[in-house]
């Protein structure tokens, strides 16, 4: 199997890509030759990372876009100039998109739409994102969507009494739920794309990375937590070459199998496999991004 | 028509948190502050999420012939309303003789003259068929003089004493004012920093919007004056207020001051 040739040319979307995971991630697919469209949350952050990248591969091609994925109208321009992009440079064709970008806040933070921002960059975005773009990936002859979910997902529920957590947040089970919620989306999302579709999604879970995603928005206890628990956390060069195995072996395509680690697939949750759970969190989140999946074709 | 709910500052922290509770509660809104595309989000979300009706005018409160034709929006619109939430406020923090005269004058007109007379104006409008109710948010700082938050602290002080008065005046039709009397919130990331740079004291004192706004209107429902969130800061409360106010205004600024002249060796003469 050579995993290279498999990805040679493929045009990727990966959000969050300007460290992190997502960046590792970004530099993977480079150097397997891929076309890589990043997404930041600003220039600097950007512009930083396209410097990264052609540092490390010389003379590539990467094209570095810049999205506040809280705002659910920025997904939406995002969106739009992916197709830009994509079009210009891509063929039309996006083969693989990659929802990476996650957040941690210690506080209950409000986004632009009245959402809690964990619930909105970690689920929300990716479920908006995945519909706006979906026309291009079903233009490619096997379209992955994966999507960077957690082992902790297990051991949590969807508080459907307050979704967003507003009166009793608490960082922790807020953020399990919003992983929680990639992995029911997944479920969902392979259910509706059906089992003949040249489209298929994945849940990857990256073990535990030594990343900032836990100093950025945090304070105190948790922040100091994640300081300690991070650093027993491994390199994210290594979750990278998991992604860019989901994103680029063949084999992967015939596979049923929704939560993936290290290359293998893994049991999630019972929880996230319920199918009364997967499609009431779907249409909850139609509701909340205004749009209708059938209009999409999902 | 149902009566709908008229939040000021409504596309701020504080003021999506109380857009998203009363919406939580199946009522219809009435949005307003300074950025029109602010509140086009969040009314299409929050419609789209919880099927009520949102409208929105965008104004700036500071001027008064923004708040003019705001008014006269919200009279031709028809609109009635069963309560009235006034959260737009504004703080330069810093000593006063550091501030502009633009600063002076727009902390009063946005803190106290917008909120007169936008409590003025939806009075009218209120719906005679329901309990109206006001909810002033004014600040913990209104209990004390506040060193460095001079001219914010009187401001919220202002309020406070105008909401317990306005009470008593309206009580015989029924109406009911709340004044809501936070600490800092994590708001902003400025804020947000401000309260993580306290640390454990910051930690303590500090609720998260959410539960302010559900917990506020619970209060303003049974009619109740004050509302101050968190048992460490009614208890902070409870104490300053067994104090001379002179000595709490001594105490809260010798630790803000003394920071401010260590930073700053010119402070205070401009």
């Amino acid at each position: 199997m050579d995993m290279k040739h498999d990805l040679k040319g493929k045009t990727v979307v990966i959000t969050g890509a300007t460290s992190g995971i997502g960046l590792a991630t970004a530099k993977e697919l480079v150097g397997c030759g891929a076309f890589v469209i990043g997404v930041g949350r600003s220039q600097e952050r950007c512009r930083r990372a396209e410097e990264e990248i052609e540092g490390t591969c010389p003379g590539s091609k990467t094209v570095y876009l810049t999205a506040d994925l809280s705002s659910l109208r920025q997904v939406r321009e995002l969106a739009c100039n992916i197709k830009q992009v994509v079009e210009r440079e891509g063929k039309g064709i996006l083969d693989v998109l990659i929802n990476n970008a996650g957040t941690v806040s210690s506080w209950y933070v409000i986004t632009a739409d009245g959402f809690e921002l964990q619930f909105a960059v970690n689920h929300l975005a990716p479920f908006l994102l995945t519909h706006e773009l979906m026309p291009l990936l079903r233009a490619a002859p096997a379209g992955r969507i994966i999507t960077v979910s957690s082992g902790s997902h297990y051991r949590t529920k969807i508080n459907w009494k307050d979704v967003c957590m507003r009166k009793h947040y608490n960082v922790l089970r807020a953020y399990k739920q919003s992983k929680l919620a990639n992995v029911l989306f997944t479920t969902e999302l392979n259910r509706r794309l059906g089992p003949t579709s040249t489209v298929r999604a994945y849940a990857v879970d990256p073990g535990l990375v030594n990343t900032d995603i836990g100093l950025k928005g945090t304070a105190g206890i948790a922040r100091w937590i994640w300081a300690k628990r991070s650093k027993g956390g491994i390199d994210p060069a290594v979750p990278a070459k998991s992604i860019a195995y989901l994103a680029g072996e063949p084999s992967v395509h015939k596979s049923m199998q929704v939560y993936w680690k290290d290359c293998k697939p893994k049991k999630p949750s019972a929880y996230s496999q319920r199918e009364d759970v997967a499609l009431r969190l779907w249409q909850l989140s139609e509701k909340m991004c205004g749009i209708e999946s059938s209009e999409y074709g999902l | 028509m149902k009566s709908s709910v008229c939040i000021t500052g409504a596309a701020g922290g504080l003021g999506k948190a109380f857009a998203v509770e009363c919406a939580s509660r199946g009522w219809d809104l009435f949005l307003t502050d300074l950025s029109d595309t602010a509140l086009a989000s969040l009314a299409s979300s929050l419609s789209n999420t919880y099927g009520i009706n949102v409208a929105y005018r965008s104004c700036d409160l500071t001027d008064q012939a923004s708040r003019t034709e705001l008014f006269e929006y919200m009279k031709d619109s028809g609109l009635r309303f069963h309560i009235l939430i006034n959260i737009a406020g504004v703080d330069y923090e810093g000593l006063f003789g550091e501030r502009t005269r633009e600063e002076i004058r727009t902390i009063l007109r946005l803190n106290i003259e917008a909120n007169l007379e936008m409590t003025y104006a939806v009075m009218k409008l209120r719906d005679k068929g329901e309990i109206f109710r006001i909810i002033n948010v004014a600040s913990l700082a209104a209990f004390y003089p506040m060193p460095v938050k001079a001219i914010y602290a009187a401001s919220k002080r202002f309020l406070l004493d105008f909401s317990l008065a306005l009470r008593e005046e309206i009580r015989p039709m029924g109406a009911t004012v709340t004044a809501l009397c936070p600490a800092g919130m994590p708001t902003t990331a400025a804020c947000i920093h401000a309260i993580n740079a306290q640390g454990f004291a910051g930690r303590i004192t500090t609720k998260n919007v959410g539960f302010v706004a559900a917990r506020t209107i619970d209060h303003a429902l049974k009619g109740h004056a004050i509302y101050i969130p968190g048992a460490v800061n009614r208890l902070l409360r409870f104490f300053g207020g067994l104090l001379p106010a002179t000595l709490v205004a001594r105490m809260v600024g010798s630790r803000w001051i003394a920071v401010r002249y260590r930073n700053n060796p010119a402070a205070g003469t401009a």
